[in-house]
């Protein structure tokens, strides 16, 4: 089954009409897949100007990361499930607007960047974390997810303004 | 002269109508410096209340804390400003019978009220009373989530 058919039979579901057909749900989802975005990229962007070394200079990069773990966890929960939903709604429409695939592709980028971060330096953040240079490797991990969330946040932007031009 | 015909007013001036006859690219160019001043502005605003009630950057000093994220909220809200009336002023008279963009006003004018009273003593306090600093954290996290909220159903009411 191709993509655009299988979120066509999401649209045409029972669910799918109800949310998109919802006075109140639609608008609901799409305020709260916005706010998601203050805890989930707005904190992961946090993290990044630590390592990148920006931002809380003078608050231990393990600190950050740990203690800011699951609120950028329970935000991106927010997000996901919001955004599944809209999809779930509207799949089909947004899936016509090409920014929304690029969109995809680079949200996996940013969790394969995440990934190798945690397996390269997730464990030994106790030793490079109090060191005044943090490892290139990390540094990069920090700047390849500022730019790859920065660039996810333009097009999901983009997808409700290019589809009222489209309309 | 009422607000409505201020409203119009404002959409007929010269620079409203420069800012109409500009590329769709502005438009969109617009939209994205806007949710950067939210984005920059909520974080900042999120990580100091958050401190607050003692979550996040829990070892963290709160007026550290607060003096630090203070830069991100003067630039998001000077972004938010200035690409909001970017986007306002071209289609003034649309927003004007609107709910959400008075009731997005409504809410802003109440989180800066916060924002310069309780916001600001309990933040540059080493150890605020905790109930007074989570009433201020609440407050402050309810406000300017509604404000960006009441901002995304605009666009659902035009």
């Amino acid at each position: 089954m191709s993509v655009v058919s299988f979120l066509q039979e999401l649209h045409d579901s029972a669910f799918g009409t109800a949310l998109r057909e919802s006075l109140y749900m639609f608008p609901l989802l799409e305020g709260v897949h916005l706010i998601g975005l203050a805890l989930s990229v707005g904190l992961i962007i946090v993290t990044d100007l630590r390592l990148i070394g920006w931002f809380l200079k003078e608050v231990p990069v393990a600190d950050v990361l740990k203690q800011l773990r699951p609120w950028v966890l329970s935000g991106f929960l927010i997000t996901f499930v919001t955004g599944v939903l809209l999809l779930w709604a509207e799949g089909p429409r947004i899936w016509e607007i090409p920014v929304f695939p690029l969109k995809l592709v680079l949200i996996v980028l940013a969790g394969l960047n995440a990934l190798w971060f945690e397996y390269k330096y997730g464990r030994t953040i106790h030793v490079w974390g109090v060191q005044p240079q943090f490892p290139k490797g990390a540094k990069l991990a920090g700047w390849v997810s500022l730019t790859s969330w920065t660039a996810v946040v333009i097009c999901g932007r983009l997808i409700p303004y290019l589809e009222a031009t489209q309309h | 002269m009422s607000t409505e015909s201020l409203f119009n007013e404002l959409q007929r001036s010269s620079l409203s109508q420069s800012i109409s006859q500009l590329d769709a690219i502005a438009g969109a160019l617009a939209q994205l410096f806007h949710i950067a001043g939210f984005l920059l502005i909520l974080t900042a605003i999120l990580l100091v209340n958050l401190r607050l009630i003692g979550l996040g950057l829990s070892k963290q000093p709160i007026p550290k804390l607060a003096k630090a994220a203070k830069p991100l909220v003067i630039y998001g809200f000077l972004l938010l400003l200035l690409s909001g009336l970017f986007i306002f002023l071209p289609s003034a008279s649309l927003y004007y019978p609107n709910p959400a963009f008075w009731l997005k006003f409504i809410l802003l004018g109440l989180a800066l009220v916060i924002q310069f009273t309780l916001y600001r003593k309990v933040t540059s306090l080493e150890s605020p009373n905790r109930i007074l600093a989570s009433i201020t954290a609440v407050l402050s996290l309810t406000l300017w989530f509604g404000v960006a909220f009441a901002g995304r159903a605009i666009g659902f009411l035009n």
